[in-house]
């Protein structure tokens, strides 16, 4: 069985032709399509043709050095107007010192002329009105003259972009702040300069039919288990739809089993944590007009691990990270085992307690499954609407829920007590877990343990954790184990599970991921740097952060 | 399909392991005391030693043929029909196992936890279990079986810890029981509790290195065997020899009589009972597992999870035979005894006759 063995039924569908066509910059050969022949009027219908009764499309005639005939198109939204005007038209329009007109004829005038002339860098030809109309889609200019078997592409394209600010949604007390933003381009620069190395590499394709979204993967050349590139190149090459807006819409596609609660792929906005997850054989995706992006392969452990783990001291934060794991774990199970304690086996919680417990419930007309599942479903309701409300008016609002319709529940006899605590605890343990999508997984699989507790009590529960857990061990991200390095075992890996250990005593990068190169720490790092004197230097600082 | 090679050595024992410690720890002390009173410590120890020889008989076969398991190589052996006729005999064994340990574990929580649902219903819901978690590969099957072991260990040590100060050394004396006639049976009778761990035949052709299978033989009855011994050790010293005669599930009992220091839960027996159902699903899925996985092999099928919801009907309708839990423990007492004959003396038979025929599979190559 070969390795990705377990793939889905979506994905086998054959690549669309022309879809994924790796955008280097060089125009396609022109077989099969409709060349530029050199008549300036022929190309101007031509673009009109294509765009229609579009009004932004700009066409601008002009004359090169006064004396041939040439025009410029371009979208004047999406590009520098400033450059345009000063390092295309001006000097497109003013014949370079030192030169006399004589020198320039018509034959090869804009290969000269991007060569000798224009003050741009990024210029190139083009022989056919397919790229050209492709080129005006990016925003970028396209000079065309009179007599000129092609057409020249300038770079100009530039899009407003929201400055670089906190990730919103991953934030750190401790630890960089940037986060990515919507255009690809400052988001790659973002990794690139954390990341200084020549292995850092990345491949560029264009997915969505219409959108023609930028796909790009980076990785580590070198690091990265080549087998997984190619199952990511393959799985992310068969995509075929219309628009790629976010990130999300790949990950949909790309992963290994879309009728599993847990998520399978991770995504994030900080640039550092993508640079940490690279250097452990990760293999980030970026999408062009996304924040978020995505890393695989992912393992569950992932979830309950915070950029922080790493950034501060390992003794602090490995007992934080156990807190975080019990947080998790409450968050899934702690309304099921209260409603199967209180239903089938009140003998097992200390007599004083169960008689006040008891007491709490006097007056509330339901079981405990359908108290707890009430309460569940309108703490739901409320976590929605804080969210959906407007930043100024969702602080009153979570004040209102949670204290006055609490207290009110209560007081009402609608609702006893310890059913609240119970519910607030599971609610602020779901918060406590730092992967958004894992938490949402636990807050709907809490809904069946909860029914199951109602029936069977313990017993049900019980069956339900081994349904879950046998399906997160049967779960793979892109041939991974989901459990690694839990199950199977890798004492490596122990070292970042249940606690982070030191930095210095990580010393290879998790075996399941296959990486090429398995050290990460210097082999004279072996002991705390204070003892290091005799072992010799050890090797520069290990950037070896994982999340 | 091609089996994969990537089954460690540790994943071997954790399955072997977690498929012995099941259901039968419930009343394994009973059947130690009915057989020798004071020396039920010393029947289960023997017991895991007649055990481990017939796990080494299946272990040794599977290291003769290691891309084969039983189903295939016996043909190879004594003969295609000869070897069927005891192949099916093998399989509808297993498949009362399965039957015959959902419907012991039925019982238990219908009599101690849900004593208002219906013993079919809980029969089912562990069937069904199984049978959902029996569609997935055999690594998959490893790695389910190795993420339990700890739940299965740590329990019930923490039991035996905490009952020990309830133990008295004069209940485990004369540790070769007062009436040592019975031991034979006993040992026998014990010894069926560690049939589960012919799943080691359909283990070996999936392990990396078939090379190591007697290593995991060995510590896996060492870990369950000695988790026996301890639980036996315990239940009698707590409740004595005579005493325990009298309890359906001394080990039940033995969580019941014990609480947490601090009192942070009153009785164990409930919470017990729940995290025990992890073990028998674990000795379920094996049974059930190797039940579909030979019915394939000796059918010669490719599509491997053919069985799982087609045996399922069977296996319970034979879970319901037993008309209350006297007989279903008469049932399976007769059920061990035969199982014995398959799971250690045909094998043992197999392999007199291969090293006397000389037949071996051919060596992985490495």
């Amino acid at each position: 069985m070969p390795l990705f063995g377990q793939r889905t039924r979506h994905l086998k569908g054959k690549p669309r032709r022309g879809n994924r066509k790796p955008d280097t910059g060089i125009s396609d050969p022109p077989s099969g399509r409709k060349p530029i022949d050199g008549r300036l009027d022929a190309l101007i219908a031509e673009a009109t043709r294509v765009f229609g009764t579009d009004t932004t499309l700009t066409i601008r005639r002009f004359r090169i050095f006064g004396s041939f005939p040439a025009a410029m198109l371009y979208f004047p939204n999406m590009l520098d107007q400033t450059a345009l005007n000063e390092s295309i038209l001006k000097p497109a329009m003013t014949v370079p010192p030192g030169q006399s007109l004589s020198e320039w004829t018509s034959q090869g005038l804009l290969g000269k002329l991007a060569s000798e002339a224009l003050w741009h860098s990024e210029c190139r030809e083009i022989e056919d009105c397919d790229s050209m109309i492709q080129a005006l889609l990016q925003g970028d200019t396209v000079l065309a003259a009179e007599g000129s078997p092609a057409a020249l592409v300038v770079g100009t394209r530039k899009i407003d972009k929201r400055g670089i600010d906190q990730p919103g949604t991953e934030q750190v007390i401790r630890g960089p702040r940037e986060g990515f933003v919507e255009p690809i381009g400052p988001n790659i620069a973002l990794i690139r300069y954390r990341l200084q190395s020549a292995e850092l590499r990345t491949r560029q394709m264009t997915i969505g039919r219409r959108t023609l979204s930028k796909v790009v993967i980076c990785y580590m050349d070198g690091l990265t288990d080549p087998e997984l590139l190619a199952e990511v190149d393959r799985r992310l090459s068969a995509i075929d739809i219309d628009a790629v807006l976010d990130s999300g819409y790949l990950e949909q596609f790309i992963e290994d089993n879309q009728w599993s609660p847990f998520p399978q792929v991770q995504y994030t906005e900080r640039p550092d944590k993508v640079v940490a997850n690279l250097l452990e054989g990760r293999i980030a995706i970026l999408v062009d007009g996304s924040p978020l992006a995505l890393i695989v392969p992912t393992v569950f452990n992932q979830f309950y691990q915070a950029v922080e783990d790493y950034t501060e001291r390992f003794m602090q934060m490995s007992a934080i990270r156990m807190a975080r794991l019990v947080a998790l774990v409450f968050s899934l199970v702690f309304p099921s085992i209260y409603v199967s304690i209180i239903s089938f086996n009140p003998e097992l919680i200390p007599t004083e307690f169960a008689v006040a417990v008891a007491g709490g419930r006097a007056g509330v007309p339901w079981p405990a499954v359908v108290e707890v599942l009430i309460i569940e479903i309108s703490m739901e309701v409320l976590r929605e609407a804080t969210i959906r409300l407007p930043q100024q008016v969702g602080g009153a609002l979570s004040i209102v829920g949670v204290l006055v319709i609490g207290q009110a529940a209560v007081a009402a006899g609608f609702a006893s007590p310890i059913t609240v605590v119970i519910i607030a605890l599971t609610t602020i343990g779901s918060f406590a877990t730092p992967a958004y999508n894992a938490a949402l997984a636990l807050r709907l699989l809490r809904f069946p343990l909860i029914i199951i507790a109602g029936i069977f009590g313990l017993y049900g529960v019980m069956i339900g954790l081994i349904l879950i857990a046998n399906h997160l061990l049967s779960l793979k991200s892109f041939g991974v184990p989901y459990l690694s390095p839990l199950v199977p075992v890798s004492f490596e890996g122990m070292k970042d599970l249940l606690i982070r250990g030191p930095l210095w005593w990580m010393k290879r990068r998790p075996e399941f991921l296959k990486p090429r190169d398995a050290d990460r720490v210097g082999p004279n790092m072996t002991e705390p740097p204070e003892t290091n004197e005799d072992a010799g230097r050890g090797s520069s600082t290990p950037s070896n952060s994982k999340e | 399909m091609k089996a994969t090679r990537d089954i460690t050595a540790t994943q071997a024992a954790a399955v072997v392991v977690s498929t012995i410690i099941g259901v039968g720890v419930l009343p394994l002390p009973l059947f130690t005391v009915q057989a020798a009173d004071t020396g039920a410590p010393l029947v289960t120890l023997l017991a895991s030693v007649l055990a481990l020889v017939g796990l080494l008989f299946v272990t040794l076969l599977g290291m003769r043929f290691p891309d084969h398991s039983i189903i295939q190589y016996s043909e190879q052996i004594i003969g295609k029909w000869p070897a069927r006729t005891i192949n099916a005999c093998v399989i509808v064994f297993f498949a009362l196992l399965t039957s015959l340990t959902a419907r012991e574990f039925g019982e238990v929580v219908v009599t101690s936890v849900l004593k208002q649902t219906p013993v079919e219903v809980t029969v089912i819901v562990m069937l069904m279990l199984a049978a959902i978690s029996a569609r997935n590969n055999i690594t998959t099957f490893s790695y389910i079986h190795l993420f339990y072991v700890p739940l299965l260990l740590v329990p019930v040590l923490m039991i035996i810890t905490l009952s020990l100060k309830n133990a008295e050394p004069l209940n485990l004396q004369p540790i070769w029981g007062n009436q040592p006639s019975g031991m034979l049976q006993g040992i026998l009778t014990v010894a069926a509790l560690f049939q589960g761990s012919f799943v080691m035949t359909i283990m070996i052709p999936a392990m990396r290195r078939p090379a190591k299978a007697l290593a995991v033989s060995f510590y896996s009855i060492l870990i369950a065997g000695g988790l026996y011994v301890v639980i036996v050790i315990a239940v009698v010293g707590v409740f004595g020899a005579q005493e325990t005669k009298k309890l359906l599930w001394p080990t039940l009992e033995l969580a019941k009589a014990t609480s947490l220091p601090a009192n942070v839960l009153e009785r164990l027996d409930g919470a017990f009972l729940a995290v025990w159902v992890t073990a028998v699903f674990t000795t379920l899925l094996t049974s059930y597992f190797l039940t579909s996985v030979s019915l394939k092999q000796m059918l010669r099928l490719e599509e491997p999870r053919i069985f799982t919801f087609f045996l399922l009907p069977f296996v319970f309708v034979l879970a319901m035979m037993p008309a209350n839990i006297a007989k279903m423990y008469e049932a399976v007492a007769r059920a061990g005894q035969i199982g014995l004959g398959l799971t250690m003396v045909y094998p043992g038979l197999l392999l007199l006759i291969s090293l006397l025929r000389r037949k071996r599979g051919k060596p992985i190559e490495r």
